[in-house]
């Protein structure tokens, strides 16, 4: 099975990259909120207020946690494959809160964010399931 | 697939193409693309019976008061006054803010009109106020709730319902009934349907309701959704049958601060109005009259007309 084949350049620090990054990446979104704020007329939408904890939580905390408990995963070629499934998640998360953000200022509303929702959360189940699919197999090897 | 997944950075690169073509089309879906919904007829009301007519008989009716009634008009840069409709318009400074009134008698509920950005209902159809006033030939307009720029809350126009779908939370709609007179209704209250039953002929729906009863219904802390500032208003407000007060307030400038709720719903109780509704403001509060935008629209990024879906108008 693919996902459970050994990873050859097999990289100990990726989960702690991640966590790098997700950590900026969520001082980015804190950023664009204080800046889209400082142009909305005191109008303001909590929605992009906290898209910020989509990355730091769904992100950084959690590859944190991935990191203490089941590290040897990076290992398999399928860790990749989780991990690209589930960032596609959060960030499809993190966008559709920004989007929301944007409408709930403006005073308006889009039948299409429901969308962003379902396909970010359909990414992380898929990417989840991968990943327990490995962790759990972790004694055949 | 289990290769092309497996690439650290193409998923990365491809996905993230894909999020931002996403993002960008449901901006320009909800903000810029036109979706034209229903062509609107015409038809309004007819004077006197509060009933509808058709379009033929009404167009050469009204045209025939039109031009009778105009040539006798007195015009001048703030006032106008005919047989049929009297309007003063009137401008002050006050909370920091440049305040415009205007008094509107009329004779007939059916001079106290609406219309729509090109003529047509939908999503993002959109033009200046002036613009779909001089295309009506209004002698007064001001920006009517923007319907367009959301999915939900009422829209009934010249009679016709287009759309029926309640605004979810607590919010006021304005009813203009068949005898010109306004009322602020709830619209997880009332359905639409029950409000055409009892004489809706217009009903808009922004709000909220400013005043009620000769009550200011509103207070310090009331704002349109999260806004905590003073803004641009537009609201109109009933004296009494077939009197109204319509208010609009320049704002974000240095110039003009602009209007909290309840400065603008104290403007409209101290003129004796019964009833007051706030209507879109921000960029899009505009005052047309005879011919020209007589206060100083902005968004406070950049100034001039927003263009809006709809207007309130007085005209034949």
């Amino acid at each position: 099975m693919f996902i459970l084949a050994i990873n050859k350049s097999n990289n100990k620090e990726t989960f702690k990259k991640a966590v790098r990054i997700y950590l900026i990446l969520s001082a980015v979104a804190i950023v664009i909120d204080k800046v889209y704020g400082a142009f909305s007329h005191g109008v303001d939408s909590a929605a992009m207020t906290w898209m910020f904890l989509y990355p730091l939580l769904g992100g950084a905390l959690f590859y944190f946690i991935i990191d203490k408990l089941i590290p040897h995963i990076t290992k398999f070629a399928g860790c990749r494959v989780f991990m690209n499934l589930y960032n596609s998640g959060i960030a499809t998360f993190t966008v559709g809160s920004f989007l929301k953000g944007i409408f709930e200022i403006a005073g308006t509303n889009s039948s299409h964010l429901k969308y962003y929702y379902m396909t970010g959360g359909a990414f992380i189940v898929a990417g989840l399931i991968i990943m327990f699919k490995i962790a759990i197999s972790k004694d055949k090897f | 697939m289990n290769k092309f997944l497996y690439k650290p950075y193409r998923w990365a690169a491809i996905y993230s193409i894909i999020l931002a073509a996403a993002f960008t089309y449901t901006l320009l879906d909800t903000f810029v693309l036109p979706k034209p919904m229903a062509e609107v007829s015409n038809v309004s009301l007819s004077s006197k019976e509060g009933s509808e007519v058709t379009s033929n008989f009404q167009n050469t009716e009204s045209s025939s008061t039109k031009e009778e009634a105009q040539k006798k008009a007195v015009v001048s840069e703030n006032y106008y006054e005919d047989e049929n409709i009297k309007i003063t318009i009137e401008s002050y400074r006050k909370y920091d803010s440049k305040i415009y009134v205007a008094d509107i008698e009329i004779s007939d509920p059916s001079y106290l009109k609406t219309a729509f950005a090109n003529n047509t209902y939908g999503r993002n159809i959109t033009e200046k106020t002036s613009d779909i006033a001089e295309e009506n030939e209004a002698i007064f307009a001001i920006n009517g709730d923007f319907y367009g720029f959301r999915d939900e809350g009422y829209v009934l126009r010249n009679g016709k319902a287009y759309r029926d779908t309640a605004r979810s939370g607590h919010n006021d709609a304005l009813v203009i009934d068949k005898d010109g007179n306004l009322s602020v209704v709830s619209e997880e209250e009332e359905s639409l349907d029950s409000l055409i039953e009892k004489g809706a002929w217009q009903v808009l729906s922004f709000g909220p309701g400013l005043v009620v009863d000769g009550d200011i219904v509103v207070d310090s802390s009331s704002e349109v959704a999260k806004s905590m500032r003073s803004n641009p208003r537009t609201a109109i407000g009933q004296i009494d049958e077939l009197h109204y007060i319509f208010i609009v307030s320049d704002g974000r400038s240095s110039d003009s601060e602009g209007l909290s709720l309840l400065e603008l719903a104290e403007e409209f109780q101290k003129r004796g109005c019964s009833v007051a509704y706030n209507l879109d403001g921000g960029g899009s509060s505009t005052m047309y009259f005879n011919g020209k935008v007589i206060n100083n629209p902005t968004s406070g990024r950049k100034t001039g007309e927003r263009k809006v879906s709809d207007i309130v108008y007085i005209g034949y």
